[in-house]
């Protein structure tokens, strides 16, 4: 059993207190839910984060991310030049803040339009192995929740992040496989790929959903599966 | 650093010109369809003039989004009411907040001595309407977002930079074009394509996009990044507002596009005064 825990969180840079400024502690319970789930994670013994960007691309424990291309150039991790993606990013900032800090950790970006069965296949390989893996899968649902979302309204963006909900809550991998990438990408759900990852190496974890609303108009899930 | 040359005016260095706002339209978030009507807007143009203003800046469709405005309805709103202002205002510089090339050029023809073109090139022909007609142009920044969109997560390694190398090559593109180039200027274009920490810096910074030499137009009136810094709605964003304008001043903005004229105005014969570029009306105080 490899992969022996798995949360999913949400990325935007708001999650962030210090990109949020006096806005923080709108977030407060999404951020909490997220520690929890993450905090979960440290019954492994190391941690892969997931998420999508523009291209395939693995890092380290020590890669460097920053909030400064946000607006927040003082929060920082790793070492080096910032090369985390966003999801990732966001993804090592949490592990930071959980119990899960001193866990050796890895990194991993799928293409933000990769094909279904190539996010599973990455998934079911991730499984194979013989480390016990804590899989930290970062996954945004649509920004097109409602009149004031960041981007216009569409009609299918609830039931697409429903659908999602759901499936987090009843760890139903097949139908996190069997999302449309067509329709992930018009309603511009960046969490399509990496839950489909998931999908790939759920195996027998159950699921717990923890949050699942969109107080933005941007469709967000903390999910945990142990 | 040189004259900017718009209609009849030429503003020197030094000089700030303060651009008054008046939309003809029913959604815009400050207004909110206040100079809607043909009177209203007459009467706006009337009063901007009388409180100061060197330029007035027509806009037929709502920055944001919302319901979708036509070509033709754009032309409907713009271009009679362009020509009715030249009529009653002859020296007075009218610029059009547009878009589109087709309109652009119609407006042009109509009187229309500047195009704020603030979706940052998005028609790639409208240069063609200010170079065919002597009219001058602001390039703009917007991130590389369509028309009518809002931010989501944009993020740059260095705004600034980002935001000198888009509207100066916009502006170098415009000359190649055949704009004159004493009739161009660069303007940040806070909150389009930015999140509120970003419009922020941009302002902190003003003076590295002034030193380019291209005039910098600043529209801070009234914005998100200013109700987000002090959370304050639209309705209650002036102090803040005069606040940004004044940095932006001092840092090396030329032209000022305001929703309150006299506010601003104020502001900056009183920073003209501070940077030494004017005299003040009268010092009598302890001198008599």
């Amino acid at each position: 059993m490899p992969v022996v825990a798995a949360a999913v969180c949400p990325h935007p840079p708001l999650l962030v207190p210090e990109v949020a400024s006096g806005a923080a502690a709108e977030l407060d319970e999404l951020r909490a839910a997220c520690l929890a789930a993450v905090d979960l994670l440290a019954t492994a013994d190391q941690v892969l984060v997931i998420g999508s960007a523009a291209g395939d691309a693995s890092y380290g424990s020590t890669a460097g991310g920053s909030f400064g291309p946000y607006g927040a150039p003082s929060v920082r991790l790793g070492i080096g030049e910032p090369v985390l993606p966003l999801s990732l990013a966001i993804g090592g900032w949490l592990l930071e803040q959980s119990k899960a800090v001193h866990m050796p950790r890895s990194y991993r970006a799928v293409p933000v339009d990769a094909a279904p069965a190539d996010c599973v296949q990455l998934g079911k390989e991730i499984a194979q192995g013989n480390d016990r893996i804590g899989l930290l899968v970062m996954g945004d649902g649509a920004p097109r929740r409602s009149e004031h979302s960041p981007v216009h309204l569409h009609p299918l963006a609830e039931a697409f992040d429903s659908t999602v909900a759901n499936a987090f809550a009843a760890a139903d991998a097949d139908v996190l496989a069997a999302l449309d990438p067509e329709l992930a990408a018009e309603l511009q759900a960046a969490g399509r790929a990496p839950w489909q990852v998931l999908a790939g190496a759920l195996g027998r974890l159950q699921g717990e959903l923890l949050y699942d609303a969109a107080p933005y108009g941007v469709g967000y899930f903390v999910a945990s599966f142990s | 650093m040189t004259a900017l040359r718009l209609g009849q005016r030429t503003f020197g260095v030094g000089e700030f010109a303060v651009m008054a706002i008046v939309n003809r339209t029913p959604d815009s978030f400050y207004d909110r369809g206040a100079t809607y009507a043909a009177d209203a807007a007459y009467a706006a143009i009337d009063q901007a003039v009388a409180d100061g203003a060197d330029l007035v800046d027509i806009g037929g469709v709502k920055a944001g989004y919302g319901e979708p405005v036509s070509e033709d309805e754009e032309l409907r709103r713009t271009v009679d009411f362009v020509a009715g202002i030249r009529e009653r205002h002859p020296s007075l510089v009218i610029s059009v907040d547009t878009y589109r090339s087709g309109v652009a050029r119609r407006v042009v023809e109509a009187g229309a001595d500047l195009l704020n073109d603030t979706w940052s090139g998005s028609d790639p022909d409208l240069v063609y309407a200010a170079a065919e007609f002597g009219a001058g142009l602001v390039c703009s920044h917007v991130g590389g977002l369509s028309p009518r969109t809002d931010p989501h997560r944009m993020a740059y390694d260095d705004v600034v930079e980002d935001v000198i190398r888009t509207t100066t090559g916009l502006a170098e593109r415009a000359v190649a074009a055949g704009v004159r180039r004493d009739g161009i200027l660069i303007d940040p274009t806070h909150d389009f394509g930015k999140n509120t920490l970003q419009s922020l810096e941009l302002t902190r910074r003003l003076d590295e996009l002034a030193a380019t030499g291209w005039p910098v137009l600043v529209a801070v009136s009234n914005k998100d990044f200013i109700g987000e810094t002090l959370e304050l709605p639209p309705g209650q964003r002036g102090n803040g507002t005069l606040a940004a304008l004044s940095i932006s001043a001092w840092l090396g903005a030329r032209v000022f596009r305001v929703h309150d004229v006299p506010a601003a105005r104020q502001a900056l014969d009183l920073i003209a005064v501070l940077r030494g570029t004017a005299q003040p009306a009268g010092t009598r105080r302890s001198l008599a």
